[in-house]
């Protein structure tokens, strides 16, 4: 990241005085981009909140600068706000955008998209809350669903737009971090697992995150839970990575044979 | 003791059906979010060996058996003669069901590739 100089109120406003008079393109596009440089910290900061999305964090940072652009390019300096209140709407309005019309691999009806957000939320709280992983029934009551519209959201995770599997991870206190740096030792033990080659080959070839995932369910035992727990993500992104992964690997015992 | 019988065309697309109906039983029984994904991926990974990841011409007869406790599902492929089908389980196919469920096999039974699967609540 670039070093930013936090400028105060007035400063800030001298540059948006500089944008909206500059006499040229060239010199607008010069104030927007010191505007852009200035407030890029909020997009970070709105964006971090949708990273257990299934989204990579970089994709979403981009999408909220665009809302970010939107916003300096409406702010109109004869208001009474600051500009960081007038643009979080502008962003966050942009991110929501983003996940309901791109956010999915297949098309997938609105009201089961919504429905799956809801669910993600659910479901991490009541997990949490029970020390356990919650049962359907009380996922149904918690959200105020049916059974089967929890079923139905269930089901369709997989039909999301799955993160990059090597994007770095945000954790809570905001700093970002890898997996592997999560991980610690637990990584070197992947290395070093004599039976990982005689079981598939094919999982030489699985990217970091995937390796990781399958390693702690099926070698090391862990439940879906625990591996979000752990790696900081959503126990329905563990499982549509899980899901893929096992997908990709059924695809290579395919060509095998 | 109730059973539901299910036949669909052999393809990987229609498992979703098999998947929902899965999750649906293991809801009836109480079962937690992380079994009934344990579950469904028990599910796929037996299904996977009999529709072969492009799907073969035939049906999978799945049936369903609910108990008290715990839910018993095996699938049976009935394809059109000379059909390959692998029935011997990787050893990742093993390490994976031997995670996710209490019991999987798959092996030829009467000329057809069946698999059987035991998934009870924790």
């Amino acid at each position: 990241m670039t070093d930013r100089t936090m400028l105060d109120k007035d400063q800030v406003r001298e540059i948006f005085v500089a944008y909206q008079s500059a006499p040229d393109e060239e010199t607008k596009l010069l104030h927007r981009e010191r505007l852009v440089e200035q407030f890029i910290g909020l997009v970070e900061f709105l964006a971090r909140r949708f990273r257990n999305r299934g989204e990579p964090i970089e994709d979403l940072i981009q999408v909220g600068t665009i809302g970010l652009l939107k916003a300096i390019d409406r702010f109109d300096l004869e208001r009474e706000v600051e500009f960081s209140t007038y643009a979080t709407p502008t962003i966050v309005g942009e991110l929501k955008r983003h996940f309901r019309d791109k956010g999915w691999a297949v098309r997938v009806p609105r009201r089961l998209q919504e429905l799956h957000l809801e669910l993600t939320k659910f479901v991490s709280h009541l997990g949490q809350e029970l020390g356990r992983s919650p049962t359907v029934a009380e996922i149904a009551e918690a959200a105020n669903f049916t059974e089967e519209q929890v079923l139905e959201g269930l089901e369709i995770a997989q039909a999301y737009n799955f993160a990059s599997l090597d994007a770095p991870i945000t954790s809570d206190d905001g700093g970002t971090t890898s997996f592997a740096d999560q991980l610690g030792g637990e990584d070197e033990q992947l290395e070093n697992l004599e039976y990982r080659a005689s079981l598939a080959p094919e999982m030489e070839k699985l990217p970091e995150r995937e390796r990781t995932i399958l390693y702690l369910r099926f070698f090391k035992g862990m439940t879906q839970s625990e591996i979000a727990d752990r790696l900081g993500i959503s126990q329905m992104h563990v499982s549509r990575l899980l899901n893929r992964t096992l997908m990709h690997l059924r695809e290579a015992l395919e060509d095998e044979t | 003791m109730d059973t539901i019988k299910l036949n669909i065309p052999a393809s990987p697309a229609y498992l979703q059906v098999v998947r929902l109906i899965a999750a649906g039983l293991a809801t009836r029984l109480r079962f937690t979010l992380d079994e009934i994904e344990d579950l469904k991926i028990a599910v796929d990974e037996l299904s996977a060996y009999l529709t072969g990841a492009q799907g073969r011409d035939g049906t999978l007869e799945i049936r369903f058996v609910v108990h008290d406790n715990k839910l018993e599902i095996s699938g049976a492929g009935k394809f059109a003669p000379g059909q390959k089908v692998r029935t011997d389980l990787t050893e990742l196919s093993r390490m994976i069901l031997h995670t996710v469920v209490d019991s999987a096999s798959l092996q030829q039974a009467d000329g057809a590739p069946v698999f059987e699967l035991v998934k009870s609540k924790a």
